[in-house]
């Protein structure tokens, strides 16, 4: 009964989004063919760039188009993942909503989770149409592609995101904006999880650096998955690392989230932006 | 404390509270809330976890009887809204307790949540470019009424509050007057035992407030006995709903009776003069 009532509320928040996304037609429509854009600036850089040593040194052969463009996408998710719980909770405050949420008969975190489950569907409609775009016009490599085994990549790596988003948002309830901590980890994620180049081209103290960062076990995956039909023995020592980090990141970020809720209700600056 | 009169002192008992919830809609015993000093910029940073010590309520005692309507009056500051807060679970107290509908604030917040109703002042409560069908939808479901009964009850308070001819325009488009009324739809849904107001006709025009204390009075209050908490400056406001009135001076309750008796033990002819004398007095003491 809890489970089903849940799953309404949750339901009902990812409709809300839906519904007040859906009311800004054109610009729902335009982020779609705005993603060509950026297929397309990666499939001209990797034709510039493109040469047999490159194709060498990438860790699953192949293009580096379809490198990048598997990294540029599956980095989004923890963008998102970074920036969903804090965007709910400071749009709840900014639109007057947050306090008539909090007096409902739903705890915060449960309207946090449903809160951020539209950001992730939609992003995961981005990441389709991205591919669908790469496919279709620019001849990203579709025959390899391990498809369970990256929907368990993409599980696994979302479960460790949300508890660096929920600790993101635990920082965001008690000191409201400017979160450096959540823009120095995605400025570090960016320069050493893989992203742009293989991991094997930074020194080697970036080298460790990148393997205390979920997303460097999350892209290596998925690219093993998408470009080298890699099975699923090859694929777990990833997938473990990244169940790893979200068994101790989640508990860590509930624990650090009902603290500051709790703060911010000593404090009296719960809804305050 | 000042110049409570006796018959509405709290009862104090031995045996706590489960002894007269069934009377009893709202009970406060020596509430105090103190806030951390209001720091900004670097300074927030370099003392994140300051101390609190800035009062905003002192030792503030009395009960609500079911079905009864009571005002708090104060100036800005007086501890209104911080009461009201903690009533409705979005604050902690520092000390003392408080109960709604018999489930305790701190120990009980969901039960306390399933009692009451809650509206403010702001006029931006809604999802503005949902209609107030889908408003009241996201919120009845949030707080448990199933999709059984969701529309029924819809319905009804949508008849109730004269909301039928925009229940399906986007809230964007509605005056402040059609905002509060659709704000009391909500706070009404679960069928609260506790209605709880923060200056509920603030912003409206006097002609909206007015209108908006009528619905009030005669179309939620005397239809379904719901006990009613608000705070507010109009002292009209206050003498055409309230039957208590509880006067708060910088965190401290200086008195708490009906507005007749409030004006007699303070030997005033208006409720206006009956708080200045009060607060003077108040002032006087300190």
């Amino acid at each position: 009964m809890i489970v089903k009532r849940t799953l309404r509320k949750i339901l009902s928040l990812l409709w809300r989004d839906l519904a007040v996304a859906r009311s800004y037609r054109a610009m729902f429509v335009m982020q779609f063919f705005n993603i060509l854009f950026g297929v397309a600036s990666f499939y001209y850089l990797s034709r510039f760039i493109e040469n047999s040593d490159l194709r060498r040194a990438l860790p699953q052969g192949g293009t580096y188009f379809a490198f990048v463009l598997i990294g540029a996408a599956f980095f989004d998710y923890l963008g998102v993942a970074l920036n969903a719980f804090d965007e709910s909770l400071a749009e709840a405050r900014q639109n007057g909503t947050l306090e008539y949420l909090l007096v409902t008969q739903t705890s915060l975190p449960v309207i946090l989770v449903g809160s951020v489950v539209y950001p992730f569907v939609l992003l995961s409609l981005r990441t389709g149409v991205y591919f669908a775009w790469g496919i279709v016009v620019f001849g990203f490599p579709v025959g390899q592609v391990n498809w369970l085994g990256a929907a368990i990549v993409l599980a696994s790596s979302v479960l460790a995101f949300i508890g660096l988003g929920v600790l993101s948002a635990s920082y965001t309830l008690v000191f409201k904006r400017g979160n450096p901590v959540k823009w120095l980890f995605l400025g570090l994620a960016g320069l050493v999880s893989g992203v742009m180049y293989p991991v094997s081209v930074l020194p080697v103290s970036l080298q460790w650096t990148a393997r205390l960062i979920p997303v460097t076990y999350s892209l290596e995956a998925m690219r093993q998955a998408m470009l080298d039909h890699a099975p699923m023995a090859i694929l777990w020592p990833s997938i473990r690392a990244l169940l790893l980090f979200a068994m101790v990141l989640l508990p860590a970020s509930l624990a650090a989230f009902t603290w500051a809720l709790r703060r911010t209700k000593i404090t009296g600056t719960l809804v305050h932006f | 404390m000042a110049n409570i009169s006796s018959g509405a002192l709290p009862r104090q008992t031995s045996s706590g509270i489960n002894t007269q919830v069934t009377t009893e809609a709202v009970r406060v015993e020596q509430l105090e809330k103190f806030f951390p000093p209001a720091l900004a910029g670097w300074r927030s940073l370099l003392h994140p976890l300051m101390p609190a010590t800035v009062p905003a309520l002192r030792g503030v005692s009395f009960t609500v009887a079911s079905g009864e309507i009571v005002a708090l009056v104060g100036a800005n500051g007086a501890g209104k809204s911080t009461l009201l807060r903690i009533l409705t679970t979005l604050l902690l107290p520092t000390r003392g307790r408080a109960w709604v509908g018999g489930a305790e604030v701190v120990q009980e917040p969901a039960r306390v949540r399933q009692q009451l109703g809650y509206h403010g002042a702001s006029d931006a409560s809604f999802y503005a470019r949902l209609s107030a069908r889908e408003n009241l939808r996201l919120f009845a479901t949030l707080n448990n009424i199933s999709l059984g009964q969701m529309d029924r009850r819809i319905a009804d308070l949508v008849d109730l509050l004269n909301l039928g001819a925009v229940l399906d325009l986007q809230v964007r488009t509605f005056s402040t007057g059609t905002v509060h009324r659709l704000g009391l739809a909500r706070a009404l849904l679960h069928r609260p035992s506790v209605l709880i107001l923060d200056e509920p006709t603030r912003s409206l025009d006097p002609l909206a407030a007015a209108e908006f204390r009528r619905f009030l009075r005669d179309n939620v209050i005397r239809r379904y006995g719901t006990t009613l908490l608000f705070a507010s400056h109009t002292l009209a406001e206050v003498e055409q709903l309230a039957g208590h009135v509880a006067v708060l001076h910088e965190g401290k309750l200086l008195a708490y009776d009906t507005p007749e008796r409030v004006q007699t033990a303070a030997g005033a002819r208006t409720l206006e003069q009956s708080i200045e004398k009060l607060v003077r007095h108040a002032g006087a003491a300190l």
